[in-house]
Parts: C-alpha cells; structure tokens; sequence
C-alpha cells in the first residue's frame, strides 16, 4: 500500500507539487492521469526515494522512501519514461544485471527470467542484445526489469506506449495477475480507454495538486459526464493537457 | 551475495570488453607506443654510433675539370662518383633518394674561367630536409678551404703574403656531448611513459557515466536499490582496471625494450630490475585508479558522450604539466615530487632508471598520494551522484 499526504515539492521558484494526497491500495490498479507537467514525474521519483519532498508524508508499506530509499526500492518495481536498455548487453544479461542488484540468487533468478520472459511474450529475444530491438521489444524488457524481482508495488510510467495490439493485451494480463497476487500498482497513462478496462481506482493530478481520487465510474458520476476522457477534461479545468 | 559494486564492475567490465573504442585505445597505448619509442631510440644510437665521416657520399658532374679539387676531397675521406652530364630534375631525383649528401656540377666553361682567373663557377646541389644534410656541411667547410688555398696561392705568384686575406682566426669548440643531449630525451621518455594511465581509461569512465545517462538508462539505474557510492565505485573499479592493465602492459614492454637496446651509446641508462619494475607498476595502480576516479567525476556531470570527451582530452593532459614544469626549470628531485600524482610516479622512474637505491619512502609517497587523491574523487562523485540537482538533470 502507498500512501501519500500532503506532499509538496519545489524545485526553486517552480512548484512542482503543491499539495498531493491519495492511498494506493494492494491488489488494485490505481491510474495516476495528469496532463503533460502535472508532476506525475516528480511524484513516481519521490516515491522511490531518488527527491527528496519539502512537506507532507510518504510512506510504502509503512517505509518512507526518504529515510530508507533502499529498502523502498528493493519492494519497488520503477518503469521509467525511459527503457534503460544496454546495447552491449544481451536481454538475459540485462535482466540478470538487475536482478543480482536486488540481491536475487543466480538459480532462482535463471528461472525468473524465464517465467517473466514467458509471461511478456518474449523469449524470441532473450538471447539478443538489444541494439536494434523494435520500441516494443524495448518496453518488453523494460517491463520485464521491473517485474523480475517480485516486487509489491509497481510504479509504471506510460508502459503501453509504442506496444502493437497483442503486446498491449499480454501486458494488460500481466498486470491483471499482478492485481490479482496483492500486489499494489500505480500507472501513469494517456489512454483513457485502459483506464475504464483496467484500472480500480483513478487519482487525478492537474498542475501539482491532486484534484480527484475515485473508481472511473465515480469520476464520471462526480462530473455528470458519461465519457472518462470528458470527465478527466472537466476535472482538469481544461483541455490544453490532452493536446499537449 | 555479492556486494553490489562488484556486481555493478562486472557488468561495466563485461560491457566494456564488447566495446571496440576501448579496446582499440588499450591496444593503441599498450603496443604501439612502446614499440614506437623504442624505435626512435633505436635510430638515435644508430646515429649516433655511425663513425664520424664514414665515407661522405658525393656525385660529381665534370669532375675531370678539377683534378686538384677532387684529390682534395678525397683525402677529407670523401667518395666521388662521377656522372655524366645530368639535368636538374635528374638531380633532384638522386638527392630526394638521400643515399648521397649533395651533388657538385662544374660548369662547362670551369677550366677555361679557372685559367683565366674569373670565378670558376661550381653548382652544389643539396636536400637539407634530408638527415644528410651535416655532411653537406663538410663539404662546404672543404670547398671553402680549397678556394682559400688556391687564392693564397695565387697572391703568393702576385707577391703577396696570402695571411693578408686572413685578418682572423677561427677556432670552434663544441661542448655539447652525446650524453648531455640524451638525458634531456629520457626524462621526457618517462614522462610520457605514465600518460596511458589517463587515456586507456577515459572510454570506458565516459561511456558508463556520460554515456549511460546520454542512453537515458541512468536513472533506472539509479532507481534500483543501490547506493550511489555502490554504483560509482562499481563503475570506477572497471575503468580502473583497463588502466592498471594497460599501465602494466606497457611498462613491461617498455622495459624489455629498453633492457634490450645499447642505451649506453647514447649516454642513457636504464638499470631497472624486473623487481624494480614490478614495484612501479604497483604504486603506479593508485595513479590508473586516480585517473578513472577523476574522469569519472567530471564526466559523470556531462549531459553527452562527446561533451565528456572533450572535457576530458583537456583535463587528461593535466597531471603532465608537473613534470613539464619540473624539467623546464630543471629541479633537483626532492621529497615533494613524490607527493603530486604523476610527478611522483615520473620522477620514481627516472632515479631508479639512473641505478640509484631510492629506499621505500619515495614507494609509499608515491602510492599514498595517488590513492588519496582517488578516493577524494570517488568520494565526489558519489556525493554528486547523490545530490538533487544532478537526478534532476539525468
């Protein structure tokens, strides 16, 4: 379980959080939308410990990522914006590479990688190193960092992007089953339409406040809007985030 | 479990073996340089030991004109060959093949103007980029005396006394020996010798810091449950150890070249034992691993792969102002030396080179100071690594 209170953080004079609230609970998909520059960014770095907030409360499993970022981070799996990929390295090195950082042990991790490799639909490029992989090919991966060490919460930032149709679908059973071992997931999207087929649970941020917390269909009803994408507009106050 | 730098220094160290940039750099300063001092070394004591004008090489064109001129070149223990009557180009061509240090050509009217009187006109034809060029010298210094002779002779037939032409006396006395000349090249030999430290390193300190965060895989890095000194120190260990290699590498070839080579001709020396070299090369690991530390920390703050590099094609070349500065002024060792990194490692060399006991303090100086200086910037870097300001610029 995540739970945030209050959380403010700026960098200078630019505030990039004002004031943010929610509870993330186990076994839930909660989605985490915001125009471009809400501070989704800097929310998912708070979370694991890499910034440092200037007020409020974070706390994971009862861990504050700011006093003990390690052992937040050793129960985190973290999809960045970016891949991370090694072009030198192929996927299973890759994979093994993070997984000795979080301390797993080489035949457990040997049969992890396979078990994540299958469940992502990936074993074609197990063996490859990843110059030249396609944008799917590098999410996969990705993905499959983030998934190996069986971490309880997952952090997700955009992971269906750049992912064809079958892809997108492995990926949403992926994070069905994730859901449905207790694990906690927050995923930051633009797809209105994976938010109302997957997720529990919707926190809205708009320029560094968290303006609503709700199940899609609260949302909806909390508008008066029967459309998710109208809602998250009219909870945003505009529309210039959905055209950025 | 294994500690985590050390699984970030394999996966560095593994990473960098597949890149060919480093590799390539490695076998570059490792091999070649080695090989191309002693080269240079070589042809140094072959110059030098070539007995003085053996034999100067000399084409003549029309030397039946000047029967005098030419015994008198010969008993200077100058070779004539004759040749025919030649055009410019042909001339050219003979000279730029430098296997003869100049070309006479007596013009065609020379005995006629010879008897009459009038300056009898010789052509010297000579190639001074060419290394032949000294004994062209000579050969002028002979003609000149030849003139004198003959207008001495001259005056005389006039009743004049030919000193009346000689209003001095030149006498030339050269100081400068073999030897002197040496002992300046071997202190800039050994300078040079420590430089790989800083360059076999720089690809791999750029790629897995300024690389990693240009690839945008640093912060996933950065995210995984390791502390920043942890990572720093993984990477730092892998650049390190390229260096360490090379370093070793080619101060071993470097001595076998030297051991092998007649230093002594030219007023060298180089009595390092093997324990002695294998002592160097130890305390001279401390100073590959200050040079991956500092490259790591200033090329961890470069938003690109080529900005770090050009940063550091400078900041490399640092550590060698010491010991230019020393031998520009030409300092007498002292205690100090051993304390700055590089000097000390240059300045260690070149006494045991000169076959002199040095003790261990200069060993343990030169050891410490390196590694002090390492850790200062692993320490640096991992607290830079650490800081707000640079996750948010990654």
């Amino acid at each position: 379980m995540i739970q945030v209170h209050e959380v403010r953080k700026h960098f200078g004079a630019v505030q990039a959080l004002g004031g943010v609230s929610f509870t993330a609970q186990d076994g839930q998909i909660t989605a985490l939308l915001g125009p471009n520059g809400a501070g989704k960014t800097t929310l998912l770095r708070l979370l694991v410990g890499l910034l440092k907030r200037d007020h409020g409360s974070i706390a994971v499993d009862g861990v504050d990522p700011a006093v003990h970022p390690i052992a937040v981070r050793a129960n985190i799996g973290f999809l960045t914006d970016q891949f991370g990929l090694y072009e030198r390295l192929s996927t299973r090195e890759y994979l093994t590479y993070f997984g000795e950082l979080h301390g797993m042990g080489k035949p457990a991790l040997a049969a992890r990688i396979d078990e994540v490799s299958t469940l992502l639909q990936m074993d074609d490029i197990l063996e490859r190193r990843s110059k030249g992989f396609s944008q799917g090919q590098r999410i996969k991966v990705a993905m499959a960092r983030t998934l190996l060490h069986r971490p309880r919460h997952l952090l997700l930032d955009e992971p269906s992007r750049g992912l064809d149709v079958m892809s997108t679908r492995a990926l949403r059973v992926a994070l069905a089953a994730l859901r449905d071992d207790g694990c906690c997931v927050i995923m930051a999207t633009h797809v209105m339409q994976e938010v109302s087929h997957l997720c529990d649970d919707v926190i809205v941020i708009a320029k560094g406040f968290t303006v609503a917390q709700g199940s899609p269909q609260q949302l909806c009803e909390r508008t008066g809007i029967a459309s998710l994408e109208d809602a998250f507009v009219s909870l945003v106050g505009t529309d210039e985030g959905m055209l950025a | 479990m294994k500690p985590r730098f050390l699984i970030v220094f394999l996966k560095e160290f593994r990473e960098t073996l597949r890149d060919r940039r480093s590799l390539g750099l490695l076998a570059l300063f490792t091999f070649i340089y080695p090989v191309m001092l002693g080269y240079m070394l070589n042809q140094q004591i072959e110059r030098a030991t070539r007995p003085e004008r053996e034999g100067i090489a000399l084409s003549v064109i029309g030397a039946a004109k000047a029967p005098t001129l030419m015994a008198m070149l010969k008993q200077k223990n100058v070779t004539i060959t004759d040749l025919p009557p030649t055009t410019d180009e042909q001339i050219e061509a003979l000279l730029h093949g430098r296997k003869i240090a100049a070309v006479l050509r007596l013009s065609d009217n020379f005995t006629a103007d010879y008897a009459a009187m009038r300056p009898a006109r010789i052509e010297l034809w000579y190639n001074s980029a060419s290394d032949l060029d000294a004994r062209r010298r000579d050969i002028d210094e002979i003609l000149q005396v030849y003139s004198s002779n003959i207008a001495g002779a001259r005056l005389l037939a006039h009743g004049v006394s030919p000193t009346t032409m000689a209003p001095i006396k030149l006498q030339r006395y050269d100081t400068g020996s073999t030897a002197a000349r040496s002992a300046g090249v071997i202190g800039s030999i050994l300078g040079f010798l420590f430089f790989p430290a800083f360059i076999c390193c720089v690809s791999a300190a750029v790629d897995s810091t300024a690389g990693e965060r240009e690839r945008r895989s640093l912060e996933v890095l950065m995210s995984q449950p390791a502390h920043a000194w942890e990572l720093i120190v993984g990477k730092w260990l892998a650049a390190g150890a390229l260096s360490v290699i090379g370093i070793t590498l080619e101060l071993a070839l470097a001595h076998a070249i030297l051991i092998w080579l007649p230093l002594e001709e030219i007023g060298m020396s180089w009595r390092v034992t093997s324990g002695d070299l294998a002592l160097v090369c130890l305390v001279s690991m401390p100073l590959c691993m200050f040079a991956a530390g500092l490259q790591i920390a200033i090329a961890m703050n470069a938003k690109s792969f080529k900005e770090a590099q050009s940063t550091l094609s400078f900041i490399s070349l640092v550590p060698m102002v010491p010991g230019v500065v020393v031998s520009m002024l030409d300092l007498k060792t002292a205690t100090w030396m051993y304390l700055v990194p590089m000097l000390s490692n240059q300045t260690l060399l070149r006494e045991i080179s000169k076959g002199e006991s040095v003790g261990s303090l200069p060993f343990v100086l030169t050891f410490a100071s390196s590694a002090i200086a390492a850790l200062a910037a692993v320490a640096f870097a991992s607290w830079r690594m650490k800081s707000e300001r640079y996750v948010l610029a990654v």
